[in-house]
């Protein structure tokens, strides 16, 4: 495709990423601001916000691509990725909201009434940020490598850049305008370019459905054991996510949080429909993109591929602004919720600390994308949700509804599923994606499940820790906000 | 006029939240506060393992009925349709339902405090 039109469709983006946030910036004054917005955001801005936020290189690349390559069994994966709004949405949604903590660290110190379970579980958030921002990262590399040719690592610096502007500029108040503005931007995105394509080839009748190309990462099918694995993690790595978290203390009630919770299903269901859209298009029509091993690059080259000319030209612009919208919201959503746990806990709060914390949160993944290369972003995501899952996950499960968690059982729990998960990752990385077991290239099935039985086991075993201001916080956790606040 | 420099409240105990806990603090506030979280958690149960239910029951359709998943509807193979697109709706149910299933817990909840 045409470079120029590529760069132009890029700037545009980072422009109206940067003007949404300086203008947030007039609003924004307070600390309060900073951390989250207030509390005042509308839940059709919220949701937007969380969706924009959610919606990464994984869900605008990664899934279409692996669509592509597997057929129907990648299709677990946006089923996985909105039915974990669902999990949210039933276990922890409101509950979190009324706990009136700013972060994750804040709600495990308030529950447990320990400092230590603090430092562990910020260690945790930040890890679990890290990994998410790198294939953000890729991502961005990958899409300015196979549309402008420029070398990889000018995608990665120019996202890191953008958010640092924005977010060191505005806080969260002008984040949620931004985040808001590219889930719109990202659906259209997908929308526009793929109902074209489907116009265009409507004409042309309907081939057999490719059978399944000759398997170009040399990986197994899924079996059950991998299905099912990946959608433990998925629906439990979902509500452990600290940048889809830190959106729910900006609702006014825990009422309210679980109406935006609702919005954002919906949004996600009517996005999901179209990488699913691409990947059919896409195996159908043209087979041959999966062939070339850059299967993630699928949503970019399709367009140029079956439409062509000038029309191809501006339908890919459109797709590179949506995947740069999506690398750009997900990552300053992530170094928004890292820089609030940083600052808390090692700058002391106040917003030169935000900043100063915004801006290491998102050089060190920068680092470390630079240093690795990417394989299939739907994947390497899944695993990161593997990771809360087998983490942060127990933790707030336990912690909002059972009364016996201690500090002890929640340390001990937290520790076993990242060294289980985190383990399993680091092995698999090095053993290379074909000679990995499916046990441990999927590790959630069983670092989950792990992780909750140390966490109960100690706990049982540490009843005399359990908090003397245990049922006060349980109180405030799931009793309604009065005055009737849900009336609105 | 002095400055003030603003910092963040590590836990943002706020005063009407502390009158809300207060007033539960009797045995009987209790004894209501632990029926609510009861109640809340069993209705995410009930919900959360009905879906699961119908979520594991699509691909069991179609292992089940033998050339079901390659029928095509208007043009796209059943199997395609049934996990890229019928799924979501079932979502969006279990949520909408949960939603007015645990409001309706939480003003049973508010009669009875108010009540006492």
């Amino acid at each position: 495709m045409n470079p120029g039109v590529a760069l132009a469709a890029l700037a545009v983006v980072s422009l109206a990423t940067a003007v949404i946030g300086f203008y947030g910036l007039r609003i924004s004054r307070t600390t309060g601001d900073f951390y989250v917005a207030s509390r005042t955001v509308r839940p059709w801005w919220n949701a937007s916000a969380i969706g924009g936020e959610y919606l990464s290189a994984a869900s605008f690349l990664g899934v279409a691509g692996l669509i592509l390559l597997s057929g129907t069994d990648a299709l677990w994966f946006p089923v996985g990725y909105t039915a974990g709004y669902l999990m949210l949405l039933l276990f922890v949604a409101a509950p979190l909201r009324r706990s009136g903590a700013y972060t994750i660290p804040d709600f495990t110190e308030a529950r447990l009434d320990s400092r230590a379970v603090r430092r562990v579980t910020s260690l945790v958030v930040v890890l679990v940020g890290w990994l998410y921002i790198v294939p953000q990262l890729h991502g961005a590399a990958l899409t300015i490598r196979i549309t402008t040719g420029l070398p990889s690592w000018a995608g990665s610096v120019a996202v890191v850049v953008v958010v640092c502007l924005t977010v060191v500029a505005g806080g969260m108040r002008s984040i949620t305008f931004v985040q808001a503005f590219q889930y719109w931007l990202k659906l259209t995105a997908l929308a526009v370019p793929i109902l074209f394509i489907i116009f265009v080839l409507a004409g042309n009748g309907t081939p057999a459905l490719a059978p399944p190309v000759a398997n170009p990462t040399g990986l197994a099918p899924a079996g059950l054991y991998q299905n099912v694995s990946l959608l433990v993690a998925l629906l439990f790595g979902t509500l452990g996510l600290p940048h889809v978290l830190v959106r729910f203390y900006t609702n006014p009630d825990g009422q309210s949080a679980r109406r935006t919770t609702l919005i954002v299903l919906g949004l996600l269901s009517v996005f999901y429909l179209f990488p699913t859209a691409y990947g059919l298009v896409g195996r159908i029509f043209a087979p041959g993109l999966a062939r070339s091993g850059q299967a993630d690059a699928m949503v970019l080259l399709l367009p140029g591929e079956l439409v062509g000319g000038t029309a191809g030209d501006l339908l890919s612009a459109l797709v590179v602004a949506g995947a740069f919208a999506a690398f750009l919201s997900t990552t300053s959503g992530l170094v928004v919720s890292l820089a609030g746990v940083i600052s808390q806990d090692v700058l002391g709060g106040g917003v030169d600390g935000f900043r100063l914390a915004a801006v290491v949160s998102a050089l060190v993944p920068l680092g470390f994308a630079l240093m690795t290369d990417s394989f299939a972003l739907a994947g390497s995501v899944g695993l990161v949700f593997a990771f809360t899952a087998s983490t942060v996950c127990p933790v707030l499960l336990l912690g909002i509804w059972w009364r016996g968690l201690t500090d002890a059982g929640a340390i001990a729990g937290m520790l076993t599923g990242g060294v289980l998960c985190g383990g399993a990752m680091v092995v698999g990385a090095m053993a290379g994606a074909s000679s990995t077991p499916a046990w441990l290239a999927q590790p959630a099935a069983w670092t989950v499940p792990g992780a909750f039985a140390v966490m109960v086991m100690v706990s049982r075993a540490t009843v005399h820790r359990v908090p003397k201001t245990m049922s006060r916080v349980m109180t405030r956790l799931h009793t309604p906000e009065r005055p009737l606040a849900t009336e609105r | 006029m002095t400055r003030v420099r603003v910092t963040a409240p590590r836990t943002a105990p706020r005063p009407a939240k502390e009158s809300r806990e207060a007033a539960q603090d009797s045995e009987v506030g209790q004894v209501f506060v632990r029926s609510l979280i009861r109640s809340q958690l069993r209705l995410a149960l009930v919900v959360a393992s009905g879906f699961l239910l119908i979520l594991g029951a699509f691909p069991l359709l179609l292992a089940a009925v033998p050339g079901l998943a390659e029928t095509r509807v208007a043009g796209v193979p059943f199997a395609w349709l049934l996990l890229g697109v019928g799924i979501y709706p079932v979502i969006g149910l279990s949520a909408w339902l949960y939603i007015r299933m645990a409001a309706r817990n939480e003003s049973r909840y508010r009669d009875l405090a108010d009540d006492r």
